[in-house]
């Protein structure tokens, strides 16, 4: 059975920011390699436009207006905030010391 | 045993409106309802407590001219519900409370409804039997061993057990319509952009549609009424005005053009329900209608076409689940990136890992022209092919599955299987078009076989019409247990 490396595994999976275990990487490599050789069948379609369908929407889409609108409170936002602090949101350490 | 849920939403409203029942008792036949169909596992939260104040706030009142007034209606798992808990089936929101409303539900309370609870699914919508749910399948009530779907399964369960008439599904590659044709239910739908998307958990943004879960043909186009509409908060949302979409229902079919893709007759589908296809075939010349075939480009790389443009998509749309803002967070992390890493890795179940992980593969550096560029090429061709049916035929049908439902424990093994039995019903949410299901038999197991009737961009009247001269000439008994 073809599979993908565990480099290969362990490279989308850090694309994807998720961590896997050795015993994923032994599931993924099989289930992966499947999926990716369904994709790459798309080389192959006969294609005959340079015109691209990004979204089916034929009527000219509009941002909202770039104004500042209060929606929900931060009280609202906060109960599903894993950690707070006082008015603010409190994330893990980013950069090295 | 049922009381008034299964009358007709006429009936219902005459009885309210003489003041003979209030929306409580019929909050209270669906809760026993869901009691007596508990081993469905058809939902995820049920919302009891508020169903019943809202009902008695409304008994209060006079009941309004909308037929959905009083009525109660089950709410697809990734669609936020202010105060109610959302979680897209998923462990990632298994403590997720949206601080908002979608619009679609502000439409339904608008019209008179009561919210009883989510509905079980496909984690994030990303399945075709709904086995990938944190919290396990919701079954086939027409055979408790076999799928219901996906990825609306829960709601699809609902309805055809005939717990309320009324549910909400959402749909990105077939997920309202193909659990819809599993159970023997109603399922449209609509043309994008016809239903605001704003509180529906994004998925594949290109692709995903909001749409109505009903027992019969008339309840679908009530409910469609009520639920589309231009929202400034969706800039994809169509901003055409208002229609009746019963207006049709009931008129003559003679000389309607239909055409027939060949890829729908192919032997991908089953023969028993391509027996069941030729008989419909037959009762729509015999009524007047002309029948004919024709090839649309790119129907047999649907998948292809899904499996890139979706997962790509939901590789972009998932990143917002870090473990920062909301939902599942590990405890002890060290840095940003470990707290995403584990997050995603203990927050995500199997199929969505894998889907987030190819879907990153194609966006990635040259990938994303090699695949993703290609695939909108021939998403593009398709929609052009689309384009000249329509101006030669009023609507195209095809059987909506390959198979019925299978069983529970068939092997999960295959990761391509799942996309495959989406196969016929990918291609309307590719190019955009409205798409119905509806029952046209069962096999000889008695389980149901659905037919999906496809219309233009903005047509769904001209599907309700067809899908009605069928519904009445079909006469199906689709009572589970009958």
């Amino acid at each position: 059975m073809e599979t993908l490396t565990k480099e290969e595994v362990l490279h989308v999976a850090r694309l994807a920011r998720v961590a896997i275990t050795e015993e994923e990487i032994q599931k993924y490599a099989i289930t992966l390699k499947k999926l990716m050789d369904d994709i790459h069948q798309i080389q192959d379609v006969a294609c005959n436009t340079d015109e691209i369908l990004v979204t089916p929407v034929s009527h000219t889409t509009v941002l909202r207006d770039d104004s500042d609108t209060r929606v929900v409170d931060f009280s609202e936002i906060q109960t599903n905030l894993p950690s707070s602090v006082g008015k603010f949101v409190e994330v893990q350490v980013s950069v090295d010391e | 045993m049922s009381k008034y849920l299964n009358l007709s939403l006429l009936e219902i409203h005459d009885l309210l409106v003489k003041g003979d029942i209030s929306p409580i008792d019929l909050v209270e036949e669906a809760f026993e309802n869901i009691e007596r169909n508990s081993s469905l596992n058809a939902f995820i939260t049920l919302d009891k407590e508020n169903a019943f104040k809202r009902a008695e706030e409304l008994s209060k009142k006079k009941v309004s001219d909308s037929l959905l007034f009083g009525l109660p209606i089950a709410i697809k798992d990734n669609i936020c519900t202010k105060n109610l808990r959302t979680t897209c089936a998923s462990r990632m929101l298994d403590n997720f409370v949206p601080v908002y409303d979608a619009e679609v539900i502000k439409k339904i309370e608008e019209a008179g409804m009561i919210i009883i609870g989510k509905t079980n699914m496909d984690e994030f919508a990303m399945g075709s039997t709904s086995r990938t749910s944190y919290y396990g399948a919701p079954k086939n009530p027409w055979d408790l061993t076999r799928i219901a779907g996906g990825s609306s399964g829960g709601s699809a369960a609902v309805i055809a057990s005939r717990i309320v008439p009324f549910a909400l599904g959402s749909d990105t590659g077939g997920s309202i319509r193909q659990p819809s044709s599993y159970t023997g239910i109603v399922g449209m739908k609509p043309t994008y952009g016809r239903i605001s998307r704003y509180g529906l958990v994004a998925f594949a943004s290109s692709l995903d549609q909001i749409g109505p879960m009903t027992r019969n043909v008339y309840d679908n186009a009530i409910l469609l009424n009520h639920l589309v509409g231009y929202d400034k908060k969706d800039l994809t949302s169509s901003n055409r005005e208002a229609e009746d979409f019963t207006r049709l229902i009931g008129s003559d079919i003679r000389g309607m053009k239909i055409a027939v893709p060949n890829y729908f007759e192919s032997d991908v589908v089953s023969s028993e329900i391509l027996e069941k296809f030729e008989q419909i075939k037959q009762l729509l010349q015999k009524a007047g209608a002309i029948v004919e075939n024709i090839d649309i480009a790119h129907l047999e790389q649907a998948v292809l076409l899904y499996q890139i443009i979706a997962m790509g998509e939901a590789s972009s749309n998932l990143a917002r689940f870090d473990g920062v803002r909301y939902g599942l967070s590990v405890k002890g992390a060290a840095t940003a990136d470990e707290l995403y890493e584990k997050t995603r890795a203990i927050g995500f179940g199997d199929e969505v890992k894998r889907r987030i992980m190819v879907g990153s593969y194609i966006l990635s550096g040259e990938n994303a022209k090699t695949y993703y560029t290609k695939a909108l090429k021939i998403r593009a061709e398709m929609k052009e092919s689309f384009n000249q049916a329509f101006s030669n035929y009023d609507l195209i049908i095809g059987p909506t599955t390959t198979t019925v439902a299978y069983r529970l424990d068939e092997d999960e093994t295959d990761p391509s299987k799942t996309f495959m039995d989406d196969v016929l019903v990918i291609p309307v949410n590719m190019a955009g078009l409205p798409g119905i299901n509806i029952p046209m038999g069962f096999n000889e197991e008695k389980l149901p076989i659905g037919l999906h009737i496809i219309g233009n961009s903005f047509e769904e009247a001209k599907i309700y019409q067809l899908a009605s001269f069928l519904e009445k000439e079909l006469h199906l008994n689709l009572e589970v247990g009958d």
